[in-house]
């Protein structure tokens, strides 16, 4: 009976964030902008001065395009708490919590929405980095598979911002904290340049950081076609969401009182 | 007659310091509109969010149709709705599609669906906004709306967490008629929260005054006024002050009953005005007290509450403060 409730309250979240973005789709048109202009000015000046090499010796910009397509995903996906504590403040959570559905259930949904979002914003981002003659694999099958992972990879995003939303109490506080955790994994990822290249600290820290295993499944499947590596990403992407959605729904005790 | 709500001994305790519910024993009959009074930080919302169980209690029990809110949570949460005090449905979208967000929730099947969205739209008189975005609503059709949430399963027990705040006066009125309308049609018992006086008055057939943590006194309006008297003459004192001998001497006239001082204010509780009011201002006159106003009323339940919690339910300040806070909120 639980299990039903929390399946259908899983789909209904997802339905919840569909009709929102049906109504208003401005944050994505705007959240746009930033990977737009990573791919249409970063990349071109990083690719004359030819200063990082790429796997294969593919573009430099073919190469970043999934890099900043998961950074904008992911910005999108931790920002997703923001809701989560406006969803505090107003009463709508509380409510949420007071349905027949289990806890568990309305974390994972809430945080799974996010990825209903991140879809969206792939969407509008792919288009440019196509005039800009990024070349993707045309395999639609590939293509279908990428947009799940970045789906379920969204919600563990969304799910780390759960956990810091839980500690933060007002919103202004959230958003330097955002930013605290977004940079850092960005940077410290493969999104820009290859692992390789990076001091062995940072290589360290890329071996644990969930957004390098997202954006080398996604590259391999839109980019190099290079699948060697997607067995691992997808067992680090499952474990990274498990573990983010059990703290979070721990930490979601928190949000409530 | 069926239980609705029982509560033995409630504690409330927050972070080991602040104790909200402190010692709470409470029996709510199925079937009524039960009110519970009191002023802001009174712990009113803290019961309410123990019994829909989305707060353990520090000690102490509670039931809901026999249901223990620690334990069996879930069981509860398939009986009850609960509209929160703060702003509890989704701007960005519209009333209508709200309303089906929660419908989907509440597992509503789908072929009763549109009929049961439509009932609760109408009783609300929400019919003509139903597809416009919810940020366009007035605070008063967000109130309804949530109202209209609330009504679309059919609960055996609604907790309203102040249900008319920042509503006007026309707008409380249509509210109200719709959930007494409800209760009778559905038999669902009403359990809400209020520092307004008059609705506590009006809609409901049992109250009990909260104060501090604690339940002061319970009964009906009527008995609630009864219980302190026929009448109160109230002697607005501006910059005078009074004496405790004074207050004893009218203390021990026939004609009173009680004599409560609040800030500015000497009220005395008597069974006739008519009759007490010569001797009372014989007093006041030998003690040299000069009273800008004397009026005469029937107790209201802000007079029951100044008697058993020793102060006024204060409650302009308060109003304005939420309505401004609905208004943020709904701003975003």
């Amino acid at each position: 009976m639980i299990f039903r409730d929390s399946v259908r309250n899983f789909f209904v979240m997802i339905e919840l964030e569909l009709r929102r973005l049906r109504h208003d789709r401005t944050e994505l048109y705007f959240r746009a902008v930033q990977p737009i202009l990573w791919i249409v000015i970063f990349a071109p000046v990083m690719s004359a001065i030819r200063a990082i090499p790429t796997p294969g010796g593919i573009p430099y910009i073919d190469f970043m395009t999934p890099g900043v397509l998961i950074q904008s995903t992911t910005f999108l996906s931790i920002f997703y708490g923001l809701m989560m504590v406006w969803e505090r403040d107003s009463g709508i959570l509380k409510k949420l919590l007071v349905t027949p559905a289990s806890r568990y259930a309305t974390v994972i949904g809430r945080s799974m929405a996010s990825g209903v979002r991140a879809i969206f914003q792939g969407l509008i981002v792919i288009p440019v980095a196509l005039l800009m003659s990024v070349k993707f694999i045309p395999n639609a099958a590939y293509f279908v598979s990428a947009f799940v992972i970045i789906f379920f990879s969204s919600g563990g995003f969304a799910a780390i911002s759960i956990i810091a939303a839980s500690f933060m109490k007002t919103r202004e506080r959230f958003m330097g904290i955002g930013q605290a955790i977004i940079m850092p994994l960005f940077f410290a990822s493969n999104a820009l340049y290859p692992v390789e290249m990076m001091p062995q600290i940072l290589k360290d820290f890329s071996a644990v950081n969930p957004m390098s295993y997202v954006v080398d499944a996604v590259r391999g499947l839109l980019i190099t076609g290079d699948l060697s590596n997607l067995p691992i990403d997808l067992a680090a992407i499952a474990i990274f969401d498990v573990v983010l959605f059990i703290l979070a729904s721990i930490s979601f005790k928190r949000i409530i009182e | 007659m069926e239980v609705a709500v029982d509560v033995k001994a409630l504690v409330k305790v927050y972070n080991s310091k602040v104790r909200a519910l402190d010692g709470i024993d409470l029996t709510v009959n199925a079937g009524i509109a039960f009110a519970l009074l009191g002023p802001n930080g009174a712990g009113k919302t803290t019961l309410i969010r123990i019994l829909t169980t989305q707060l353990k209690p520090t000690s102490g029990e509670a039931y809901v149709f026999g249901l223990n809110v620690t334990r069996e949570g879930g069981k509860i949460r398939r009986l009850i709705s609960y509209v929160p005090q703060e702003m509890s449905v989704w701007t960005d979208i519209s009333g209508y599609e709200n309303l089906l967000v929660y419908a989907k929730i509440f597992g509503i099947p789908s072929h009763e669906r549109k009929q049961t969205i439509d009932d609760a739209l109408e009783s609300m008189e929400l019919g003509q906004v139903a597809n416009s975005l919810v940020k366009t609503y007035s605070g008063g059709m967000v109130r309804r709306l949530e109202i209209a949430c609330a009504m679309l399963i059919k609960p055996k027990i609604m907790f309203l967490d102040e249900p008319t705040i920042g509503l006007d006066p026309s707008a409380k009125k249509i509210v109200w008629e719709r959930l007494t309308s409800f209760k009778k049609e559905y038999g669902v018992t009403v359990f809400f929260n209020t520092h307004y006086m008059d609705e506590a008055d009006l809609y409901s057939d049992q109250i009990a005054i909260i104060d501090k943590g604690k339940i002061v006194r319970r009964g009906s309006a009527e008995e609630l006024k009864h219980s302190i008297g026929g009448e109160i003459i109230s002697f607005s004192l501006e910059g005078n002050s009074i004496n405790e001998t004074s207050i004893q001497k009218i203390r021990k006239l026939d004609a009173v009953r009680d004599v409560i001082i609040s800030k500015t204010e000497l009220n005395v509780l008597v069974e006739d005005a008519e009759t007490a009011l010569p001797d009372v201002m014989e007093i006041l006159r030998i003690e040299g007290i000069f009273a800008q106003k004397i009026s005469v009323t029937k107790p209201t339940l802000d007079d029951v509450f100044l008697k058993y919690a020793g102060s006024r339910l204060e409650t302009t300040g308060r109003i304005s403060e939420v309505t401004h806070v609905r208004d943020m909120i709904r701003r975003g």
